[in-house]
């Protein structure tokens, strides 16, 4: 029993500094009782690390996060072999390997005996364990999350599947380790390629739009208690018109919190349409965009209700 | 519950949404667990496992809408026996009495309440509609297919009608009066989802039915019939086509990488081993690229392939050593500068609209040749490839083709990009079959798959 449910998930993400919607509530209880990942797609902005991190936080779990990039492989995702203490402890051990070999006649005695000892040099002593391992391995159970998958080569996917529907990562020289407790996964994906059927499949699909203008001045006031109520809302109202402008990248939630934060320490107490311009760069990160915004400014500050 | 469950995954299966039986398995293990009477929360599970991409949410949701919502009303009528055997009776007599072709059957399933074959019918006139708008008599195919199937709903109803009155002795008036708002309203629906705007499916997130073959059909239709719409999306298609280049390339050139061995890392790294070089470190082969200089005619002919082409090539910039691009109508003038100023699609307007040559002139090849040898001869070498876009079509001057012949000498290759149909290549003021001797490599350029292959070619 993960969260007891769907309510308890919502209380919970929310004490942890996370508000969402009912679906993802939903979805986060979901998946803690079916012991299935998430794959959680959507913008860039809208939360979908922080969704992990607030999980991890409620539910009192570590965080193990891998971050995927074009070219990770397994070496740096599961495990690698440390040869340079392998290496040492040969060197340390040099005498007793004479002591085995002691006894010894021919040459395929000898081999044969030290083939006897290999298990010490392959053992898990000599393992590094990268992210994924560390996340099946561990004995407290923990939440895995994996960033930005969709970065991933195509071969990393498919290793990936293994972990994904039976909790197993297969090491050639030691065998199949099974998961001790089996761990939340969350995948997050920004689109940049479509994942593949066969990784959709064993997943929940969750998808995290912009949050409506309610929820949004939720999660304002939440991560910044002393907000003028007046000046959220005003900041929320023109956030989601610049939000219809069609621009290359529109600002997400993080940066609405940037932007607050940022009026605050220029001590406004009500936006007006100068202050978006002189502070649109928290808000607009390419030039086009921010041409954009101050040709459309007038309309902005009208539907959203600014003198 | 179950049962609902799957007859919604057959209707979704039905209208194109992919959902595998994995997925309803966890679906249904995943019901357990929550209360079903809050149907948002409902909502949420089945579009959790149902849709797993953001183009399908709207497909999802509008299917659900239709199963949930729409097609419920069965459930406001008494389930008497007696009654169920009376619409049996009825669906059978209208049967039985009245024809049509394969959408008939269907809407009567539709009628008791199953809409899967219904569902069918209208995304294949969905499919029909993404096919056909090549040409202006095709494009009434569909809207006849609606007005066929919209008949039938009428007789369909009529036929009702007339049962009704015929066994008004029969029925009981209860019956009578639930039979006649539950087939009205069914008969409403089916006209409603006949009726409903194409454009609504069509939009950028629900043209996912099946996406993958709806792109393939769009890779197969000729530069010169793309409508508006296509062209923007044509413009998606191609950047993640070319993201998916890029990568390939980058993947086989990091397995080529490995070159010599690099004696020196090699030892470097060594010595953290206590000089046992335990990893090898090879030398990298550095990229072999090629120079690209395109030449494109950009007369009313042969621009929208040129687009394309254009947009690729310079989408794929950093696989090549330099890119130097030319248009070309009656003379020429170079086009690179634009490229470096401008984001692509931008400069691609620029190019093909403000570029210091006279865009209504009729296209001059010769002259371009001249102008080419006279001044541009020296950025050839035996790295570049020349690209030529055009019809081949020189409006009976002087073809110039021994200049042509000199360029190739000059150059590794000549590629000829022909938009037109190889059908036309030789007749009238082609001059195609004398170019062709000159070129390296003569390819038939028509629509995005043509130019993908012809693409993955050069920087493969």
């Amino acid at each position: 029993m993960i969260f007891k449910n769907i309510e308890d998930a919502k209380q919970r993400l929310e004490s942890n500094g996370y508000i969402c919607s009912k679906t993802v509530s939903t979805v986060a209880f979901l998946a803690g009782e079916t012991q299935k990942p998430i794959l959680v797609e959507g913008p860039a902005g809208v939360g979908k690390t922080e969704l992990s991190k607030a999980i991890a936080r409620s539910l009192g779990r570590e965080l193990i996060r891998l971050q995927c990039y074009e070219g990770l492989d397994e070496a740096r995702a599961l495990y690698e072999w440390e040869y340079a203490k392998q290496l040492l402890y040969t060197q340390m051990v040099k005498d007793k390997i004479d002591d085995v070999i002691a006894g010894a006649n021919n040459l395929s005695e000898a081999v044969d005996k030290i083939a006897d000892q290999e298990d010490a040099f392959f053992s898990e002593r000599f393992i590094q364990p990268r992210p994924l391992l560390q996340a099946i391995s561990s004995e407290e159970p923990v939440v895995l999350l994996i960033d930005e998958v969709d970065k991933s080569d195509p071969e990393f996917e498919a290793f990936l599947l293994e972990i994904l529907s039976d909790f197993q990562v297969t090491i050639p020289e030691i065998g199949t380790k099974k998961a001790v407790k089996i761990p939340y996964v969350i995948l997050t994906s920004n689109n940049y390629r479509d994942m593949s059927d066969a990784l959709k499949r064993r997943c929940i699909h969750l998808y995290i739009d912009y949050p409506d203008t309610d929820l949004e001045l939720k999660i304002v006031k939440s991560k910044i208690p002393g907000i003028d109520a007046r000046l959220a809302q005003q900041v929320i109202n023109s956030i989601h018109e610049i939000r219809k402008l069609d621009l290359k990248k529109k600002p997400c939630t993080s940066e609405t919190l940037d932007w607050v934060q940022s009026l605050i320490s220029l001590q406004v107490n009500e936006l007006s349409s100068e202050i978006i311009i002189d502070t649109l760069n928290m808000i607009c990160k390419y030039r086009s965009d921010a041409d954009l915004v101050r040709q459309n400014i007038n309309e902005i500050s009208q539907n959203s209700g600014l003198r | 519950m179950i049962n609902v469950i799957l007859k919604f995954v057959a209707c979704s299966r039905a209208a194109g949404l992919r959902v595998s039986s994995a997925e309803v398995l966890d679906c249904c293990q995943q019901i357990e667990h929550i209360d079903i009477v809050d149907e948002s929360v409902f909502r949420d599970v089945l579009r959790a496992n149902f849709a797993k991409s953001r183009r399908e949410q709207a497909k999802f949701d509008h299917l659900y809408h239709l199963f949930f919502h729409e097609l419920r009303s069965d459930t406001s009528i008494p389930h008497s026996d007696a009654l169920a055997s009376v619409m049996n009776q009825l669906l059978n007599d209208v049967q039985e009495n009245l024809a049509g072709d394969e959408a008939f059957p269907a809407i009567i399933d539709f009628l008791s309440g199953n809409p899967l074959r219904y569902l069918e019918e209208i995304r294949k006139i969905k499919t029909q509609e993404i096919d056909t708008s090549q040409g202006i008599n095709s494009s009434f195919a569909p809207l006849v297919r609606r007005l066929e199937i919209m008949s039938q709903i009428n007789a369909i109803s009529t036929a009702i009608e007339r049962f009704m009155a015929n066994n008004r002795s029969t029925i009981s008036w209860e019956n009578r009066k639930a039979m006649d708002s539950h087939f009205k309203d069914r008969l409403e629906n089916a006209r409603r989802m006949l009726r409903e705007d194409p454009e609504e499916h069509m939009d950028e997130f629900a043209k996912g039915t099946s996406y993958e073959q709806y792109m393939g059909e769009l890779g197969e239709k000729s530069f010169f019939s793309l409508t508006r719409k296509e062209i923007e999306e044509m413009r998606e298609v191609i950047e993640q086509l070319v993201r998916k280049l890029k990568d390939t390339v980058q993947r086989r050139y990091a397995k080529q990488n490995r070159g010599i061995l690099d004696i020196k890392k090699t030892l470097r790294t060594a010595s953290k081993y206590q000089g046992i070089p335990m990893e090898l470190v090879f030398k990298n082969k550095p990229k072999r690229k090629g120079k690209i200089v395109t030449l494109c005619d950009v007369s009313g002919s042969v621009w929208s392939a040129a687009k394309f082409m254009l947009n690729m090539l310079y989408s794929l910039q950093d696989c090549f050593l330099q890119v130097r691009s030319f248009v070309f109508v009656s003379e020429m003038a170079e086009v690179t500068g634009t490229f470096e100023k401008y984001e692509i699609n931008k400069a691609i307007d620029k190019a093909l609209k403000e570029a210091d040559i006279n865009y209504e002139a009729s296209t001059d090849y010769g002259r371009t040749f001249r102008q080419f040898k006279k001044e541009y001869m020296e950025i050839l070498n035996k790295k570049t490839t020349l690209i030529i876009i055009g019809d081949g079509r020189t409006n009976y001057t002087n073809p110039e083709e021994e200049i042509l012949s000199e360029i190739r000498d000059k150059c590794r290759r000549v590629v000829w990009l022909n938009p037109e149909s190889g059908i036309f290549w030789y007749t009238g003021d082609s001059r195609m079959k004398t170019y062709e001797k000159y070129c390296n490599q003569v390819r038939h350029c028509q629509n995005l798959n043509q130019l993908l292959d012809f693409i993955k070619t050069l920087v493969l």
